[in-house]
């Protein structure tokens, strides 16, 4: 394997996914597997279901054949509250953070599931519950120092260029703690520096805390850079899945993207 | 030290997240509050306690009701005077039937009941958003005042509908409700009430809670994926916006006005404190005392202005005239600053951080 890394056992195992949309088939009979500490990049050309195959995952989605299992639980279909609570998190294509919300704030709402005070302590203030809001603003305080966004951390978030703003909905994604991190372009529109910066924080987050991390990504550079391994999609259909190496030589995923007479 | 947030560092998480991080709001704050409970109940006149003071803190807990559900979670309604009299005729009821229990308890309970109704009222948020649920939310104004209208039961077979309150003492200690009550014990009662509940919010905003509200009024799609579940954070919105909105419900009908009929609660009463809201600053606890107090206080000054100019109008003409110039006053404001007086504040104090220097 790249890197020398070990892979695990699969973390998450998607089987036969079929998914449409009154006619249109966006999945048809996808099988993907997600294995524990890998970066897996999954690739295809516009509309290939690589977003519907994360929405899935997600719990966006109830796909209406096919099975997902995920730590060897076995479901159909979950509402994504539910798979945050599994320990799934993502971030969007375009940015969905809480725009009237400061950075500090957005990162908080990560550590929601974790924080158990009730209303009436809540509303005091007071003892449990003022140490479990200064030990969570204390973890998200290692993130955004990870994050390396400090200077930022009172700003209302709408005020932030996007950059910036996509940094900020990867920390409130790590605040979860995820064990699967779903990351939908996180470098689209983004410079040369920014998109350094990006590869940088997932290499580092896939390393230092062990994520697992599933990323959808068009920029051919940085996924044969960063990922473990490719799963291409077309047309809802997986046509090829293996290292970045044997997926770039791969005679399918080259017709796929260059197009191919059907003559 | 200047008043401002750059160069006042911090040493701890705790300070950080203090509910006044610069010290001089601390201390005006502290002022402001000797103020209220010291200077006021000595110097203030039985009218300005009774027709100024007391309709604005009871109005400034409603408004910390809706803003509740309406600035922080994004669910807007026109509800409010029909939660407030839930409050108002819970407590009538409660009294009347259990004469020993303490006001203080009775007043707390009204807003339990309250927050029980609200709940019932906010599930269609569950699947409607925006205008569509301002008129679920109207639908439960007009059901609820009109329930109370109709069925004798609530105002104990009253002819005329009104409930009156009776004379109670609050914690044991000193009459706040009846006509016997003094003045200056229903101010501090209130003002008591309104503080403590108002802090209540302020920690609610900061922590969990808030952060759940705000997340779903600013995308609702994000929220989920964060694990906030929209049934629980939309419904304990509505929950503690109807427990404020119906203890002010109580608090206006057994304290400002002594006796009180369902009708006191219309639509009229909701738009108003959904003007307050707006005015004052949609999403702050600080906004919602600001839109109190403008709108209870500039149809007082404007009486006031008219009266001292010595206008040679007739008092008709004169009553039409404050309430054209205060409909102008609103439209200015809202095309001037339409995020409120809480925000105009917030940016004075980010002016401030540079100032003098221009960048």
């Amino acid at each position: 394997m790249q890197n020398g890394k070990t892979l695990g056992e699969p973390l998450l195992e998607a089987r036969e996914i079929s998914l449409s949309f009154g006619g249109v088939k966006a999945l048809r009979g996808v099988s993907l597997a997600i294995r524990r500490h890998e970066i897996l990049a999954i690739i295809g050309p516009n509309g290939a279901g690589k977003t519907s195959m994360l929405n899935v995952v997600n719990g966006f989605y109830h796909p209406q054949q096919g099975t997902i299992t995920f730590k060897g639980e076995t479901r159909r279909a979950m509402r994504p509250h539910q798979a945050a609570a599994q320990g799934i998190a993502r971030t969007f294509q375009n940015v969905a953070l809480f725009k009237g919300m400061t950075t500090l704030d957005n990162i908080m709402t990560g550590r929601l599931l974790r924080m158990k005070r009730g209303l009436l302590w809540q509303a005091l203030y007071w003892g449990p519950a003022e140490r479990e809001e200064l030990a969570h603003r204390e973890a998200v305080e290692k993130i955004i120092d990870f994050l390396e966004i400090q200077a930022i951390r009172k700003i209302p978030v709408g005020r932030l260029p996007y950059g910036l703003q996509k940094r900020v909905e990867l920390g409130r994604a790590l605040a979860m703690e995820p064990e699967l991190l779903l990351l939908d372009e996180p470098m689209a529109g983004m410079n040369v520096e920014e998109k350094e910066d990006m590869c940088r924080f997932i290499l580092d987050v896939n390393d230092e805390f062990g994520t697992t991390i599933a990323l959808i990504e068009h920029d051919m550079g940085v996924v044969m850079d960063i990922s473990d391994r490719v799963a291409v999609l077309d047309y809802g259909r997986k046509i090829a899945d293996g290292p970045p190496d044997a997926v770039r030589a791969d005679q399918a995923v080259i017709d796929a993207y260059l197009g191919v007479s059907h003559g | 030290m200047l008043y401002r947030e750059a160069g006042q560092f911090k040493t701890s998480y705790a300070a950080d997240q203090a509910i006044f991080t610069i010290p001089q709001d601390r201390a005006a704050f502290w002022i402001l509050l000797a103020l209220g409970f010291i200077a006021i109940p000595l110097v203030a006149s039985e009218y300005v306690l009774l027709t100024i003071m007391i309709p604005f803190l009871v109005f400034a807990l409603a408004a910390i009701g809706l803003n509740i559900l309406t600035g922080y979670a994004g669910q807007l309604s026109l509800g409010t005077g029909g939660f407030m009299a839930v409050g108002a005729f819970t407590a009538y009821k409660l009294t009347t039937a259990l004469p020993g229990l303490d006001i203080v308890f009775v007043f707390l309970l009204s807003g339990l009941v309250a927050a029980a109704v609200g709940i019932v009222f906010g599930l269609p948020s569950l699947r409607i958003k925006g205008f569509y649920l301002a008129v679920a939310t109207l639908a439960a104004q007009f059901f609820l005042i009109w329930l109370f209208n109709k069925l004798p039961w609530f105002s104990n077979y009253s002819p005329s509908g009104v409930i009156g309150a009776p004379p109670r003492a609050a914690l044991g200690l000193v009459t706040v409700t009846g006509a016997e009550a003094s003045p200056v014990a229903k101010y501090l009662f209130t003002l008591a009430f309104v503080a403590i509940l108002a802090l209540a919010a302020k920690n609610l905003v900061r922590g969990r809670f808030g952060r759940s509200w705000m997340a779903i009024r600013d995308m609702d799609i994000a929220a989920e994926i964060i694990g906030i579940r929209p049934l629980n954070a939309k419904l304990s919105a509505f929950a503690v916006s109807s427990f404020y909105v119906g203890i002010a419900g109580a608090l206006w009908a057994f304290i400002y006005t002594g006796g009180v009929e369902a009708l006191a609660f219309d639509i009229d009463r909701s738009f108003q404190i959904l003007f307050m809201i707006i005015i004052g600053g949609l999403g702050s606890i600080l906004g919602s005392f600001l839109g109190a107090a403008f709108i209870t206080l500039l149809p007082i000054l404007l009486d006031r202005g008219g009266e001292a100019l010595g206008l040679p109008v007739p008092v008709n003409v004169l009553t039409n005239l404050e309430d054209m110039i205060f409909g102008g006053l609103i439209i200015l404001f809202l095309i001037a600053e339409p995020r409120g007086l809480a925000r105009l504040w917030q940016i004075g104090k980010e002016k401030l951080r540079l100032w003098p220097f221009p960048h």
